[in-house]
């Protein structure tokens, strides 16, 4: 199905990538890595990670640099290790706007079919959910996720 | 002032964009901006080659001028529907800096692939 049939406009980013889908799927997942590549910011910089991986569960990253602090944050929609990762995504690069975050990896051999799709919520009211507490919310996600797979 | 004025700005920003997304988020009203955006028409032009009621089409019509990205004239008894092409470069400019940001991210997470691979 092409995704952008239904949400509109969607950013979508395939790469072949030389390592295995366990490994990516933990560059992604465990604090510890993910501050090794998620900053955008060059050079040192004090990055702060949190996650908790679980539908429903939050994760954070807080990465300052001199005289500039950056959050993004989000929560799990579904965790589908190694295969399948979706979260919500808010931070500078979305203007404080949730958006939701796919990402699915497809083991060919040594290497791995990363597919990383990006797309603003549909709705105002999933927008809103962000504010006021993940539950419905998330089980009308994890719905429409499921039904793609 | 100055950094009051700035949020406004870019509160207001991301509701245009926000309403341009919604706007998009349909078949049937992408339809109606791939037609006008050929050339501009008639209400009744536009409708006519959707399987659905005047009534069905003008809601999705009325959806696409409340974001902007359509405009209406009158001309005599007609009413002429217009893409305002502005609207979508917003759109556009969003996908290109969120792909831009991903490729970057990528970029880094398989240099530290690489890395991690040397480790061992």
């Amino acid at each position: 199905m092409d995704r952008s049939e239904m949400t509109g406009p969607v950013v979508q980013i395939r790469r072949r990538v030389q390592a295995g889908a366990e490994q990516i799927f933990d560059l992604w997942t465990k604090p510890e890595l993910m501050v090794r590549w998620m900053s955008p910011f060059p050079g040192a910089v004090e990055c702060k990670a949190s996650c908790d991986l679980r539908p429903g569960g939050a994760f954070s990253l807080v990465m300052s640099t001199e005289g500039s602090i950056r959050e993004v944050s989000g929560a799990y929609v579904l965790v589908d290790r190694p295969r399948k990762l979706v979260f919500t995504w808010i931070g500078p690069l979305t203007n404080n706007v949730n958006t939701l975050v796919t990402l699915e990896l497809n083991p060919q051999g040594d290497e791995t079919d990363l597919v990383l799709t990006h797309e603003r919520l549909p709705t105002s009211a999933i927008f809103e959910g962000h504010t006021r507490g993940w539950g419905i919310i998330l089980d009308h996600l994890a719905e429409a996720v499921s039904k793609d797979a | 002032m100055i950094e009051t004025e700035a949020r406004v700005e870019a509160a207001s920003r991301a509701a245009r964009l926000n309403a341009v997304f919604a706007a998009l988020a349909d078949p049937t009203r992408r339809a109606i901006i791939e037609r006008l955006s050929h050339s501009e028409a008639r209400v009744t032009e536009v409708a006519e080659p959707f399987d659905m009621s005047l009534n069905a089409v003008s809601k999705h019509i009325r959806v696409l001028e409340a974001s902007g990205v359509v405009a209406r004239r009158r001309r005599g008894r007609d009413h002429i529907l217009s893409v305002n092409t502005h609207s979508l470069d917003e759109v556009d400019s969003w996908i290109d800096r969120t792909r831009r940001y991903w490729e970057t991210r990528l970029d880094a997470m398989e240099r530290l692939l690489r890395e991690l691979k040397t480790d061992h």
